[in-house]
C-alpha cells in the first residue's frame, strides 16, 4: 500500500511541473481580431441557432421561426441546436465553448442579464455597427439601455418577460373581495381566504435560492421604494430601511402562513404547480403561467385572472415588474457574419415577433408589435404587460452574477429564519461592495 | 492517486539481485525500455486527460486569469487567488462545511457499512440477491437519486413530509432549514454509500483466514471478543481502502447538493465543489475558481497521506 515509489514520485514531479511550464507560456499567446463589417441583404450560408426553448411545449416556436426566415431568406439556412433549459448549465457551456473558440454556433440564446459579463469576456460580438440607430429605436422603452455595455451593444431582444399577479376569480367572488393593489391587502384577503377554509395557501412565489429571488426581491424592494445597487454601479444600496421594510414583509408572509414554509424551496415550476393545483389564491410569476393555468392539465382554468402586481401601500400603483426575457447574441468566432446579422434582423421584424406573441405567448420587443391590437387580444396578459412598471436588474454590472448570489443566498436565509432581515441585508450589502470592487468572492 | 506500487516481494527481491549479476541487470533494462515503450501510448493518454488539466487548473490558480473571446490569457504569477479564498467567510464555510459533512457521513457509512457486510456474511442463501439489492442505490447516478430525494423531501407534496404530517409535526420545511437540509443530504449520501462500503468490507471478511478465527475460539474468546481482537484488526486493510474511497469523494461532493438544495438555505449547505463551480462559471472568476479547486485537491490529498501513514504506523505496531 505505499502510494508511490520515490522514483516515480520525482518523475510525476518533474511531468507536473513540466506540464505547468509549457501551459503558462502556451496560453499567453492568443488575441482576438473581428472580421469587418458585412453588408447584409445577400448573404448565403448554412449558420447554427443554439437556443432553448421557449414558448409552449406542446410546439415548437424556434422551429415555426426558422421556416418563415428560410422562405424569405432562401439562401441561408438555419440549423438549430439544442440548448440546456437550465440558464446556469447554458450559460456555463456558452462560456466554456466560446472562451475554446469554438464556432459550433453562430447564433446563440442568452438571457437578458448577460449582456455585461458577455461584452467584459469578450464571449459576444458588439453588434453597434451592423444595425444603424433607426433599427434601435423599433424596440419598446428600455430594452436597449440593458444590451449595452460601455457604449457597445452586444445583443439583440428576442422576447421579453415580465411578472404578473395571477389571482383566484372564483375566490375572490365567493369571499366578495376586490383584487388586491397593496401587498398589505393582498396578505389581509389572503387570510381571510385560507380562514375561510376557501384555499390552503394565500401567496405563492420563487423564494429559492436563486436568480428567481433576486428578481422577487427586486420588485418588492422597488415597490418600498429601495434598489439594491447604486445607479452608477459602485456600490450597494441594499442596507437600506426600504429594503428591509421589503424584506420584513416577505418573511412575514411564511410566518403569518400566507405563504407555506416549503416557498424557501420553491422556483417557478413549485410555484405554479401550487396554483394549478388550486392550493393558493396569489401567484407571482411569469408571462407563460397564463397560458399554463387555464391550460388543459390544469385545475383552476377558467378562473384564473392576471393583473399588475401590486404595490406597497402609500407608494403609486402598480408595482414594479422586473424585466426578464431572452436575447439573440453573435457567437464572436462565427464565420458567417452577415447571414447572422440577417437573421438577427429578421427575427427582431414584425413578422416573426408577430410569431412570436401569437404562437409563443412571449411579450414581443418591438413596440408596434406588442402594440398591434390583434396581438394583444391573442393574451390577456399582453394588454397588462403594457401597463406594467419595469424595474431592471442591476445587471448593468459587469460582475451582475456574483450580486445576484449575495441577494439571494441572503435573503433565502432570512426568509427561511436563519438570519434577521437587517442582519441579511448588511451581509448582502458588504458581499456586494467587494464584488463591485473585484476583490473577493 | 492512482499511481501504486505494485511490486511483489519476489520482483523487489529480483531486482535487488540485479545489482549482484550485471548480466540480467541489462537484459532487464532492455526489458523495461520494451515496457515503456508498450507503455508510453497509456502513459500519454494519462498525461493529456488528468496531468494536463490538473497542472493547468494549478497555473491558473497561481496567475491573473484573462477569459476572452479567444482563450484564457494567464499573466504573471500572484498568491492573490489564494488570499482571496483565506479572506473569504464563504469559503471558510464551505471548507467547515465540507470537512464535517465528510466525517460525519463516512463515519456513519463505515459503522452502517460493516454491519451490514457482517450480516452478508452469515447469510447463505440469500446473499446474492441481497447484495444486488443493496447494489441499486450504490448503481444509480448520483443526479438521478439525488432528483428522487427532492421529491420525497418536497415541503408540499413530500413523501417526507406527509409522514410527518401523520404523526403530528407540521410545517417542516426539511430543505428550507439549514441543519435540517444538511441531515437530509447526509441521509441521501449514507443510502446511496453506505452498500459500496459493505461489499468492501465483505470481500475483507471473506478472505479473512479461518484458522485465526477458529483458534480464538478454542482458546475461549466469546462473539464479541473475536470480533473486535481478532477479526476487526484483520479487517484493517479492507477498511483502509473503503474509508479512503469514501473521503475522496466525499470531499468532492458536488451532485448532491447542485440538485437537492443549490447550496441552500442562503450557502449553509455549499460544499466546495460546488462554491467552485459557481465562481468558475457563473462569475467567470477562473483564478479564484481554479484556486479552489487546487486547494481542495491538496487539503484532501494531505488528509489522506496523514490518514494512510497513521494506518501504516497502527499495523506496523500490531506487527512489531
Amino acid at each position: 500500500m505505499r502510494i508511490l515509489s520515490n522514483k516515480r514520485r520525482n518523475a510525476a514531479t518533474a511531468v507536473t511541473a513540466a506540464a505547468v511550464l509549457a501551459l503558462s507560456t502556451a496560453c499567453s499567446s492568443s488575441s482576438g481580431s473581428t472580421a469587418a463589417p458585412a453588408a447584409t441583404g445577400s448573404a448565403s450560408g448554412t449558420i447554427t441557432w443554439f437556443a432553448n426553448q421557449f414558448g409552449p411545449t406542446s410546439t415548437d416556436v424556434r422551429k415555426t421561426l426558422i421556416a418563415a426566415f428560410e422562405k424569405a431568406y432562401p439562401n441561408i439556412k438555419v440549423n438549430l441546436e439544442q440548448a440546456p433549459s437550465d440558464s446556469d448549465t447554458y450559460r456555463s457551456t456558452l462560456i466554456t465553448q466560446i472562451s475554446g473558440g469554438s464556432s459550433s454556433f453562430d447564433v446563440y440564446n442568452g438571457d437578458v442579464v448577460w449582456p455585461a459579463q458577455f461584452g467584459k469576456q469578450g464571449l459576444a460580438l458588439p453588434l453597434n455597427s451592423y444595425f444603424d440607430s433607426s433599427y434601435w429605436n423599433t424596440f419598446s422603452n428600455g430594452l436597449v439601455t440593458s444590451l449595452t455595455y460601455k457604449g457597445s451593444t452586444y445583443a439583440v431582444p428576442l422576447f421579453t418577460d415580465n411578472a404578473f399577479l395571477f389571482y383566484r376569480k372564483d375566490l375572490l367572488a365567493k369571499a366578495h373581495l376586490p383584487v388586491p393593489t397593496t401587498w398589505e391587502q393582498l396578505q389581509s384577503e389572503a387570510e381571510t381566504l385560507q380562514k375561510d377554509n376557501l384555499v390552503k395557501y394565500g401567496f405563492a412565489a420563487q423564494f429559492d435560492s436563486y436568480e428567481g429571488l433576486t428578481c422577487d426581491f427586486t420588485e418588492f424592494a422597488a415597490d418600498a421604494g429601495g434598489s439594491t445597487v447604486s445607479s452608477d454601479g459602485t456600490k450597494a444600496t441594499i442596507d437600506s430601511p426600504a429594503d428591509t421594510k421589503a424584506l420584513t414583509y416577505m418573511r412575514g408572509l411564511i410566518t403569518s402562513g400566507v405563504s407555506p414554509s416549503a416557498i424557501t424551496t420553491f422556483q417557478e415550476q413549485q410555484s405554479e404547480s401550487l396554483f394549478t393545483a388550486g392550493q393558493v389564491a396569489f401567484l407571482r410569476n411569469w408571462t407563460y403561467a397564463y397560458a399554463d393555468s387555464n391550460g388543459s392539465t390544469s385545475k383552476v382554468a377558467g378562473d384564473v385572472g392576471v393583473v399588475n402586481l401590486p404595490s406597497f401601500a402609500g407608494q403609486s400603483s402598480p408595482g414594479y415588474s422586473v424585466t426578464g426575457g431572452w436575447n439573440l447574441y453573435v457567437n464572436p468566432h462565427s464565420k458567417y457574419l452577415a447571414a447572422d446579422v440577417d437573421f438577427l434582423k429578421w427575427m427582431t421584424g414584425t413578422e416573426a415577433q408577430t410569431i412570436i406573441a401569437e404562437q409563443g405567448g412571449e411579450i414581443p420587443t418591438v413596440a408596434s408589435v406588442l402594440q398591434n391590437s390583434a396581438v394583444q387580444a391573442t393574451n390577456p396578459a399582453f394588454p397588462v404587460a403594457a401597463k406594467n412598471k419595469l424595474n431592471a436588474r442591476p445587471s448593468f454590472v459587469a460582475q451582475y452574477s456574483q450580486v445576484s448570489e449575495a441577494i439571494y443566498n441572503n435573503v433565502n436565509a432570512a426568509l427561511s429564519g436563519s438570519t434577521s432581515p437587517s442582519a441579511a441585508l448588511s451581509a448582502a450589502s458588504s458581499q456586494i461592495d467587494t464584488a463591485l470592487q473585484s476583490n473577493g468572492l | 492517486m492512482t499511481v501504486v506500487d505494485t511490486r511483489g516481494p519476489r520482483e523487489t527481491r529480483a531486482a535487488d539481485g540485479a545489482s549482484r549479476r550485471p548480466r540480467r541487470g541489462a537484459m532487464r533494462r532492455s526489458a523495461a525500455r520494451l515496457g515503456w515503450g508498450f507503455a508510453s501510448p497509456a502513459l500519454l493518454l494519462v498525461f493529456a486527460v488528468m496531468i494536463f488539466p490538473i497542472g493547468f487548473s494549478i497555473a491558473m490558480s497561481f496567475s491573473n486569469v484573462n477569459v476572452t473571446g479567444s482563450g484564457f490569457q494567464l499573466n504573471g504569477f500572484t498568491g492573490n487567488n489564494y488570499s482571496i479564498l483565506f479572506h473569504s467567510a464563504r469559503y471558510i464555510h464551505d471548507l467547515e462545511f465540507t470537512a464535517i459533512y465528510t466525517v460525519v457521513t463516512v463515519t456513519v457509512e463505515m459503522i452502517l457499512g460493516t454491519l451490514i457486510a457482517l450480516v452478508l456474511e452469515r447469510l447463505t442463501h440469500a446473499r446474492a440477491w441481497l447484495m444486488a439489492l443493496l447494489l441499486l442505490p450504490w448503481a444509480l447516478i448520483t443526479v438521478v437519486s439525488a432528483q428522487l430525494w427532492s421529491y420525497i423531501y418536497n415541503g408540499v407534496y413530500g413523501v417526507f413530509d406527509a409522514i410527518m404530517n401523520a404523526v403530528g409535526v407540521h410545517n417542516l420545511n426539511v430543505l428550507g432549514t439549514p441543519t435540517q437540509a444538511a441531515v437530509a443530504m447526509g441521509v441521501a449520501d449514507v443510502w446511496k454509500t453506505t452498500p459500496f462500503v459493505a461489499i468492501m468490507v465483505l470481500a475483507g471478511l471473506v478472505m479473512l483466514p479461518g484458522e485465526v478465527v477458529e483458534a480464538a475460539r478454542i482458546d475461549g474468546a466469546n462473539g464479541w471478543q473475536t470480533f473486535w481482537k481478532v477479526r476487526l484488526p484483520l479487517l484493517r486493510p479492507a477498511l483502509a481502502v473503503a474509508v479512503m474511497f469514501r473521503i475522496l469523494q466525499a470531499f468532492g461532493l458536488f451532485d448532491l447538493p447542485y440538485v437537492l438544495t443549490g447550496g441552500g438555505p442562503g450557502t449553509s449547505t455549499e460544499s466546495l465543489a460546488l462554491l467552485g463551480y459557481k465562481v468558475l462559471f457563473n462569475d467567470v472568476l477562473f483564478g479564484p475558481g481554479a484556486a479552489i479547486a487546487a486547494s481542495t485537491a491538496f487539503i484532501v490529498l494531505v488528509v489522506c497521506l496523514l490518514f494512510l501513514k497513521v494506518f501504516r504506523t497502527q499495523v506496523g505496531e500490531q506487527e512489531d
